[in-house]
């Protein structure tokens, strides 16, 4: 029999079993449920989901086919680095009008396809399906093959209507999709090595790729693609030759993951670069995947003088962060694979959410936090400020959004989404993952924030 | 009289496409009127991304939690339409946070499916006649249609004609702002203040929008514009619309009530806000104050102290039609040449203005009402500017032309302080020339105070001076 809980914090009555304990009776929240409606909710449609897996291909442009809001809300927001072309980060809309509603919008899509063509040349467009495209019936499928004919470059479909689900998980999926369909296995490389790995789930936030990237050269593999961020489409096309998928963001990306195996036979792992043991355990399992003595003897190298390197570098750092408390609350892959990495800051962990999990999210937090810690699905934005108003951990890390909920109470914060300042994946980056963290948490400001004048 | 028309084009290759734009849609500005009411939840009728996306917008440029609910429109509710999910919202808002108002701003989703928000709020009434309900006022912002500046248009005149109802002359003057910093909001009130002129804020951002560090910044907003002045909109003196794209409400009034409108200018610039005390002087019958005086007394001052370094600067600018026209005329002033104007609003109202900023100032900035950055850009490679003013979505333009970027505007996400950029008024105007002024400074002159020559005019000179010498 299911234990009588009493609820987390105060809210609607369908909402309390999205909240739980872990080791108090129900251990994975309730959720992949729609939001109430009239609650501001964090989540975001699947459009946007679809998005922030495809935009960090740099070499191509992104195509919002409808009216101007979608785009102009969402251009260059993933804070996501390149280290060649910038052509992502044009926000480019076909800006639907009223006479395109009533008659359709396909054939402004097809002549701004064709201009965006001329105009930059990129190696791909990509054109995303909004609410009122989809509503209006426009046949953006066939629109983009008459114009990948006419033009000869890629030009991709994406069929991302913002309405169809209730959160942007979905979205992720049809982001993939369109590679899956459109790119993977359309060229061949010009050489392979048994070697040949894609990094799937990696979108290169604040330069995080580069943080592991050389490591990942020096053990002697060789990246195919990096699925998606600071990737050319080109790259993509080949990347059913790898022999291996490692996949960071597992939260977006397992799916792209599961289906390359299915399609091409391409065994996936599970990494996580963020972290000192984290970074550790990831580089030995590739090494131990491809079982070459050189390259497992090459990684140990690697390790060792890549922890030898930050020895000592975060002390300063730990001494002040022991036994502070954290708060997660993200979109996802965060909610999990950032709990080692506070750990070894000697933090504690006492709230893990996300906006949009679906139960194995929820399994792999489980699997991560310590007993008593709380998990929450979905909070929005009145049950957020109750948890941190109770709670008070000493950090928040989320989105925008959230930030100045968290500031307003006196809580301090981390942007970890797209906002972040700093790389922290790989060994260096947990330097800076520290002194970031350090940055927030120790501030003085936060001791002034419950001062007076009136007392 | 026609007059040959000074107004410079642009053609260029793109038709068809909008690449980097420099304006959002109409919920956007529907958004950004409601943070000014009081006790109030604004709603969007649609997908969650538009609530989110826009919430996004809004909290990194003001840094400050922005509350917008969503009725959270999916697959199924698409195809049998949004009642359902609007009545749950409206019940949902109604009981966990009992507002005073909820404003719903429709969507292109739910525009299309054709949903009758007007008709779905009174099923919702109707179907609760014992309690105490908020006053929910729908909202119709096709995203599909103009842009945000038409938005906030429909908002204000949704909620004016919505609420407002006659009773006894109350001695007021309706202020329609359009969407301004807190610190220009704060400033028209401080110019009514200064007048002893009582005024109706349509809508009142300035301690919203700018909150103390506290945790009652969390709950619905203390301040802003109550349910009571926009009754009360129909007894005033008369309607001074700041924004000439949002004057709608005051139209409705001048035509219901017989209540003067006064239509524009934004009051950036001396003239321009000369034009503001002025109205808002005979709209009252008052005297214009003695310290008033003093204020423009010195902002021609701050004016005269910056001339030489600002003089026949090139200034490129960008952003809502009101703003960009006003700041045309306010450099004009100060002795710069706007080459480039833009404003994402296709505004025949627009364009008039800069005719006019045109013929009067002698100058002939290419003008591109319904511009893209794209455009903006590929103007400023052929006309050229030393200064670019406009949001944080310029700053790519600025570095690869190499000229500052002095931000005004919205959004800007990449410096601190968007809630308190003052550009309205003597005293806003103070403010603006100074810091105007510096960021040329900065750029253009060096350590020691001298203008910065260029390298090549350097090697010309040097190479004059050699010959000379031989």
């Amino acid at each position: 029999m299911e234990p009588k809980l009493e609820p987390i914090v105060e809210t609607f009555k369908s909402r309390e079993k999205h909240m739980c304990v872990k080791g108090e009776g129900l251990s994975i929240p309730v959720c992949d449920k729609a939001s109430l409606p009239g609650t501001v909710t964090q989540r975001t449609c699947v459009y946007g989901g679809a998005r922030i897996v495809l935009m960090p291909i740099t070499d191509s442009i992104h195509l919002v086919h409808g009216p101007i809001g979608c785009a102009a809300c969402t251009w260059d927001i993933r804070g996501s680095k390149s280290s060649r072309e910038d052509l992502y980060k044009k926000g480019c809309s076909t800006d639907l009008g009223e006479k395109d509603i009533v008659f359709g919008g396909e054939k402004k899509l097809f002549e701004t396809v064709i201009e965006l063509h001329k105009l930059y040349n990129p190696g791909a467009i990509f054109v995303y399906a909004t609410c009122v495209a989809g509503v209006i019936g426009d046949d953006i499928k066939a629109v983009c093959k008459k114009a990948e004919e006419v033009t000869g470059c890629r030009v991709i479909p994406v069929q991302s209507e913002g309405f169809q689900d209730h959160n942007k998980t979905k979205g992720h999926w049809i982001g993939c999709d369109a590679l899956l369909d459109h790119v993977i296995g359309t060229k061949e490389p010009e050489e392979t090595t048994p070697f040949d790995i894609n990094v799937v789930g990696e979108f290169n936030v604040a330069g995080d790729f580069w943080g592991f990237k050389p490591l990942l050269e020096e053990m002697g593999v060789n990246i195919i693609s990096t699925i998606t961020g600071d990737s050319h489409v080109e790259e993509i096309a080949q990347a059913h030759r790898a022999k291996l998928n490692i996949v960071q963001c597992q939260k977006s990306s397992n799916y792209l993951a599961k289906k390359m195996e299915k399609k091409y036979g391409i065994p996936s792992i599970k990494v996580n670069f963020f972290g000192l043991e984290q970074t550790v355990n990831s580089l030995r399992e590739i090494a131990d995947f491809f079982g070459d003595p050189e390259m497992i003897e090459r990684t140990e190298k690697i390790i060792e003088s890549g922890l030898a390197e930050v020895e000592h570098k975060t002390d300063e750092y730990r001494e002040r962060l022991q036994g502070k408390t954290v708060a997660l609350y993200v979109g996802g892959n965060k909610a999990w694979s950032l709990v080692r990495a506070f750990e070894e800051l000697g933090m504690d962990v006492m709230m893990s959410g996300t906006k949009n999990g679906i139960r194995e999210d929820y399994e792999r937090i489980k699997e991560a936090v310590r007993d008593g810690t709380i998990i929450v699905d979905d909070a929005n934005s009145t049950e957020l400020a109750r948890l941190l108003k109770k709670y008070r951990p000493n950090l928040l890390i989320s989105g925008a959004k959230e930030k100045y909920i968290a500031l307003k109470l006196g809580v301090p914060f981390c942007d970890f989404n797209h906002d972040r300042i700093s790389a922290f994946a790989g060994f260096n980056g947990f330097v800076s993952f520290a002194k970031e963290v350090d940055a927030s948490v120790s501030s003085p400001v936060f001791d002034l924030t419950f001062t007076s004048l009136r007392g | 009289m026609h007059h040959d028309k000074k107004v410079t084009e642009i053609h260029h290759d793109k038709k068809f496409s909008v690449v980097n734009p420099s304006k959002m849609c109409q919920p956007m500005g529907a958004v950004q009127a409601l943070l000014g009411l009081k006790n109030s939840m604004p709603l969007i009728h649609g997908s969650q991304g538009c609530s989110t996306y826009m919430r996004f917008q809004l909290t990194r440029h003001f840094r400050e939690p922005i509350e917008v609910a969503s009725t959270s429109m999916n697959e199924k509710t698409v195809i049998y339409g949004g009642e359902y999910n609007l009545m749950k919202a409206l019940k949902n808002i109604t009981e966990k946070q009992s507002p005073s108002i909820i404003a719903v701003a429709s969507s292109c989703l739910t525009e299309t499916i054709g949903d009758d928000m007007a008709g779905i709020i009174r099923k919702f009434e109707d179907a609760n006649p014992d309690k105490e309900l908020p006053v929910i006022v729908p909202i119709s912002t096709p995203s599909y249609t103009e842009s945000h500046v038409e938005g906030y248009n429909r908002t204000i005149k949704a909620l004016v004609e919505n609420l407002t109802t006659l009773t006894a002359p109350n001695g007021k003057v309706n202020i329609i702002t359009g969407f301004l910093s807190p610190a220009d909001v704060g400033e028209v009130k401080e110019i009514l203040n200064d007048l002893n002129l009582e005024g109706i804020i349509l809508t009142d951002t300035s301690e919203n929008l700018d909150a103390p560090l506290s945790e009652s910044a969390l709950n619905l907003y203390d301040g802003g514009t109550t349910v009571g002045q926009l009754e009360d909109t129909a007894n005033s003196l008369g309607t001074i619309a700041l924004s000439k794209h949002a004057d709608s409400a005051g139209e409705f009034l001048e035509k219901k009530f017989g209540i003067k409108l006064i239509s524009g200018p934004l009051p950036l610039g001396l003239e321009n806000t000369d034009s503001f005390i002025r109205s808002a002087c005979q709209l009252a019958d008052l005297e214009i104050p003695e310290n008033i005086e003093k204020d423009r007394g010195r902002l021609m001052d701050a004016m005269v102290d910056a001339h030489s370094y600002n003089y026949h600067r090139k200034m490129a600018i960008f952003g809502d039609p009101d703003f960009v026209s006003s700041m045309t005329r306010f450099t004009s002033e100060m002795g710069m040449i706007p080459t480039v104007v833009c404003t994402g609003a296709k505004s025949k109202r627009f364009t008039e203005d800069i005719e006019t900023i045109s013929k009067e100032k002698e100058c002939s900035p290419v003008t591109l009402a319904g511009g893209d950055l794209y455009d903006m850009h590929e103007a400023i490679k052929k006309v050229g500017a030393d200064i670019l003013i406009g949001n944080s979505y310029g700053a790519s333009i600025a570095d690869e032309e190499n000229i500052p970027l002095f931000r005004a505007g919205f959004p800007i996400f990449d410096r601190l302080g968007a809630q308190r950029i003052s550009t309205l008024g003597y005293r806003g105007g103070i403010d603006f020339v100074d810091r105007l002024t510096n960021t040329i400074l900065d750029f253009y002159y060096d350590e020691a105070g001298y203008e910065i020559v260029e390298e090549e005019d350097m090697i010309i000179e040097d190479q004059k001076f050699a010959e000379e010498e031989i």
